[in-house]
């Protein structure tokens, strides 16, 4: 690292500096002497058969060099440019006009040290080295193989756009682009990970969100020293204010619709290559809550949905502790025949409701964790053998009773009503605590647990907003996009606890300002014809 | 950065201590799993000869209700239930001593019905009565009935179409009587100018073979005090039906003149009862009214014409005057006011019942009058104005 002067060893000759990371190479300049550049090379890139060196002259017989992965480029393309600098033209060894008159490349640009070259390389560009020039050139000619844009699996909608992200950034900031057609969506550019050199964007709608809040992630992003970045998941475990939390304060998406709602009320977004979850931030417990089909079906459906959700996120909380709770220590709660229901069941159970309910949660979770992993074929089989050995036969065979068959299927179905996976996640992990909770202490050990869990939560920031807000702390008008799903018409405002710097959404203060000097024009023009009258 | 690590190790030391005593504390002393537990779902109070009472619970064979094999289903060889009872000084030695006999904890949250026997009823029930009013586990909610022999007579009853007595009763006093739950019933005790009633089920032998036990709701008792004074029939003490805040609907016959029987369905009713002091006496103008169904008459009537409607409101206006008069002069002759007229006359004149009536009521009861007026609507006749079968009545 540092700037290599010329009392240094110049690390092109020096043989002790073998392989080594990107960073390591800042400041080393590429040199004049192209054999010098080639041995180097050649060292760094010892056996890597994927990387190609390919020596060539240019029309005028100057000596060059092209670098480049294999697999990470468009073959024709660069064959292409090849063919211009080798065949087509007589031009000049000037990497200056070479770049501005000779290369027929959309994408081009030039780089003065082996940092910035090596990581356009590595990254899929084409670099070029002329001798006697101390610049190099790097051409964007990608053509590695990606997936194509598919339906989000994870996050599928009846009604709204089927495209989701791939593992391609470009691919993605450009489907972001496409719906925010406006010179404010800021799309700055950062590099993170020693080993793996991943390009993380961080998107924005300049004067909209809170510039600070922009400031702070992209602090937070570029003070990141890690290995490699293999996911999003990477960077959310890094930028989050409290790892220990079982809440996810990032969330994530991989619909570009969601992305886009969620820039246009002051979040910002990460966009990770190499990873088609794209994280916002600040995030709040209602996000998780919230689905992108909400804001496109009638509001009256979203809005009941909503509560459908808010219930069953209870609902897949307490239900075990309750049953629990209930039938070791509340029997006077139940209706009487429901009691004698329920007894009668547990007649020949030999285990205490608690194991009984730990039983069948943790076999729900292996069952549910079975499903995920397995290849598909396989993953049918084990769902039919969990119904019918868990479901039917352990009450058959007296293991479990039937209601608790009941209450486990009841918290399974409410979980995955939740519409993000990592939020399902925590609630299903709270509700073991609040279980033991309830087998110790009855009720009262469900409200004390819930009390802690609450209170966690509203202590709980996510890039300095607070993770319950516009609830807890209240904010009146934001409510009317947590408590009910409100008609666009009336969601003209961005959310205010945000920070955002433009509180409107339909920008009434520019709308006026825009009539006002048309008017004033319109006004101009009529004098002037009077004038012109006279 | 420091200061917050210490603190999460404060926080991990914290959480670790408070899980390890929780598990060696283990204690739950109050846990009890529905599988340890009795569930009495009736009871029954007796008087013995010799003073001491007799607590009978009434509990379900949950392990035989067959939820589990999916068959049976309540048939008369496999019983769902059993009873038990034990003679104590106190019902709660009694308890106790019934306990020994049980290998599950007896529960008492949730008996439907407490049975009274007449014994008890006769000597007075608030003695036996105090501990469900007392002990945390009752249901003031539960209803209270009398029956005239033996109460544990009653829990034996074999009703067929409940699993359990206590359930059939339970049903049977919301459909067929006035029900009186255990909450009513300390209020009626308690309040000044309102006296006691209970509804009375006896077991009955199904007719004419008497396969089984079945259980009847025979009629009303009234209390003075905490004591039995009289009990009447079904048909006797139905006045008092209007004077409840629910009125439950009930059946009348009534011979119109001599050209038949008709049956009415008295669905809505209510009374509204006027206070006067009257040449120094207290006096009571009760106005009555009524709304009927007629599902079925044996007189040759025609309701098409307006006058036959007409004739059977008298018809049955006669009799409704009849049923609360008895009831009212009952009231005079045995001293007690299962009406009510004592608070209805204290709202009135609480001065008056302040310092005269409040503590001699039931002395001054046999010296009120009373005038009856009735009002009865016919308001629905069924489906048909005139009998599909005319030529034959």
């Amino acid at each position: 690292m540092g700037n290599w002067t010329e009392q240094q060893k110049n690390p092109l000759t020096d043989r002790s500096l073998e392989v080594c990371d990107l960073i390591e190479l800042e400041g080393v300049p590429i040199s004049l002497e192209l054999d010098d550049n080639t041995s180097f090379l050649e060292r760094m890139f010892s056996d890597s058969s994927d990387f190609v060196l390919r020596k060539f002259q240019l029309k005028n017989s100057v000596h060059a060099i092209a670098i480049f992965v294999d697999g990470l480029i468009s073959t024709n393309d660069v064959n292409d440019a090849l063919k211009a600098l080798m065949v087509l033209e007589d031009g000049s060894d000037q990497i200056g006009v070479i770049e501005e008159a000779l290369l027929p490349v959309s994408q081009i640009s030039r780089v003065k040290d082996y940092k910035g070259l090596l990581q356009a390389v590595l990254s899929g560009d084409t670099g070029i080295i002329v001798e006697g020039n101390r610049e190099a050139l790097t051409l964007g000619i990608r053509g590695a193989d990606t997936r194509s844009v598919n339906e989000p699996e994870g996050e599928a909608v009846v009604r709204g756009p089927r495209e989701g992200f791939i593992e391609n950034i470009r691919t993605n900031t450009s489907m972001v682009r496409r719906k925010l057609k406006t010179p404010r969506l800021k799309m700055k550019s950062l590099v993170v990970g020693r080993k793996s050199n991943t390009n993380v964007v961080v998107a924005f709608l300049d004067g909209v969100a809170n510039s600070e809040l922009v400031d702070e992630v992209t602090h937070r992003i570029s003070r990141i020293e890690i290995d490699a970045v293999l996911e999003s998941g990477y960077i959310e475990s890094l930028i989050q204010d409290n790892e220990y939390s079982p809440f996810p304060q990032v969330m994530y998406t991989e619909r570009p619709d969601t992305v886009s709602a969620a820039l246009l009320e002051g979040r910002v977004a990460i966009f990770v290559d190499g990873s088609p979850m794209v994280l916002l931030v600040p995030t709040t417990f209602w996000m998780m809550l919230q689905a992108s089909e909400d804001y496109y079906e009638r509001f009256q459906m979203a809005t009941v949905v909503r509560w459908l959700r808010y219930l069953f996120l209870l609902i897949s909380l307490v239900t075990p502790a309750l049953y629990v709770a209930v039938t070791t220590y509340h029997q006077h709660m139940l209706p009487t025949s429901l009691l004698l229901s329920i007894a009668a069941a547990r007649e020949a159970i030999p285990f205490p409701a608690i194991v009984e309910a730990l039983i069948m949660e943790i076999a729900f979770e292996a069952l549910r964790e079975a499903g995920i992993r397995l290849p598909k074929t396989v993953g049918q089989a084990v769902s039919i053998l969990g119904a019918l050995v868990v479901g039917q036969a352990a009450v058959q065979a007296g293991i479990v009773s039937a209601p608790m068959v009941i209450v486990v299927s009841i918290t399974g179905i409410a979980s995955f009503t939740v519409p993000h996976f990592n939020a399902a996640i925590s609630i299903r992990l709270l509700r073991f605590p609040l279980m033991f909770a309830a087998s110790l202490l009855g009720i009262y050990g469900i409200l004390v647990g819930l009390l802690i869990i609450v209170g966690h939560m509203a202590s709980l920031r996510s890039f300095g907003i607070p993770y319950l807000s516009p609830v807890a702390p209240m904010s009146v008008g934001d409510l009317k996009d947590v408590l009910i799903r409100a008609p666009w018409a009336d969601l003209k405002d961005r959310p205010s606890f945000l920070g955002v710097e433009q509180a409107r959404r339909i920008g009434e203060e520019f709308l006026k300002k825009y009539q006002r000097a048309e008017e004033q024009s319109q006004n101009k023009e009529a004098k002037e014809r009077e004038r012109h009258d006279e | 950065m420091m200061n917050n690590r210490r603190n999460r190790k404060g926080l991990t030391r914290f959480c670790l201590i408070v899980s390890i005593v929780s598990i060696l504390l283990s204690g739950c002393w109050d846990r009890r799993e529905v599988n340890d537990i009795a569930i009495v779902i009736a009871m029954s109070v007796d008087k013995e000869e010799d003073g001491k009472y007799r607590l009978g619970v009434q509990i379900p064979l949950v392990g035989s209700m067959g939820s589990l094999s999916g068959g049976g289903g309540g048939t008369s060889g496999n019983k769902s239930y059993y009873v038990d009872s034990a003679v104590g000084k106190t019902l709660h030695e009694a308890r106790a001593i019934l306990q020994t006999r049980m290998s599950r904890i007896l529960y008492f949250a949730h008996y439907r019905v407490v049975v009274i026997g007449s014994e008890v009823a006769r000597s007075g029930f608030s003695k036996p009565f105090d501990i469900i009013s007392r002990y945390p586990e009752n249901r003031l909610t539960s209803y209270v009935v009398m029956t005239k022999g033996k109460a544990i007579d009653l829990l034996n009853a074999h009703p067929q179409l409940e699993r359990f007595s206590g359930e059939s009763i339970r049903e049977l006093v919301k459909a067929v009587t006035i029900p009186v739950s255990i909450k009513d019933m300390a209020q009626m005790n308690i309040t000044p100018g309102l006296d006691t009633f209970l509804p009375v089920f006896d077991p009955v032998n199904t007719q004419p073979k008497g396969d089984s036990k079945e259980i009847e709701g025979m009629g009303i008792a009234f209390f003075r005090g905490d004591k039995l004074i009289k009990t009447y029939k079904r048909s006797e003490a139905v006045g008092i039906r209007w004077f409840q805040n629910y009125f439950n609907p009930f059946s009348l016959v009534v011979e119109l003149g001599d050209k038949g029987f008709i049956s009415a369905m008295v669905l809505k009713g209510h009374a509204v009862v006027k206070p006067l002091i009257k040449h120094g006496r207290i006096h009571f103008d009760i106005h009555l009214y009524a709304s009927v169904f007629m599902p079925e008459t044996m007189a040759p009537l025609d309701f098409n014409d307006q006058s036959a409607f007409r004739k059977v409101e008298r018809r049955l206006s006669e009799e409704i005057t009849k049923k609360v008069d008895f009831l009212l002069k009952e009231s005079r002759k045995h001293r007690v006011d299962p009406i009510g007229l004592g608070l209805v006359f204290a709202k009135r004149y609480p001065k008056l019942w302040e310092d005269k009536y409040k503590k001699r009521w039931n002395e001054e009861l046999p010296h009120i009058t009373f005038q009856i007026h009735s009002n009865v609507q016919v308001t629905n006749i069924g489906q048909t104005t005139n009998s599909l079968m005319k030529e034959g009545l």
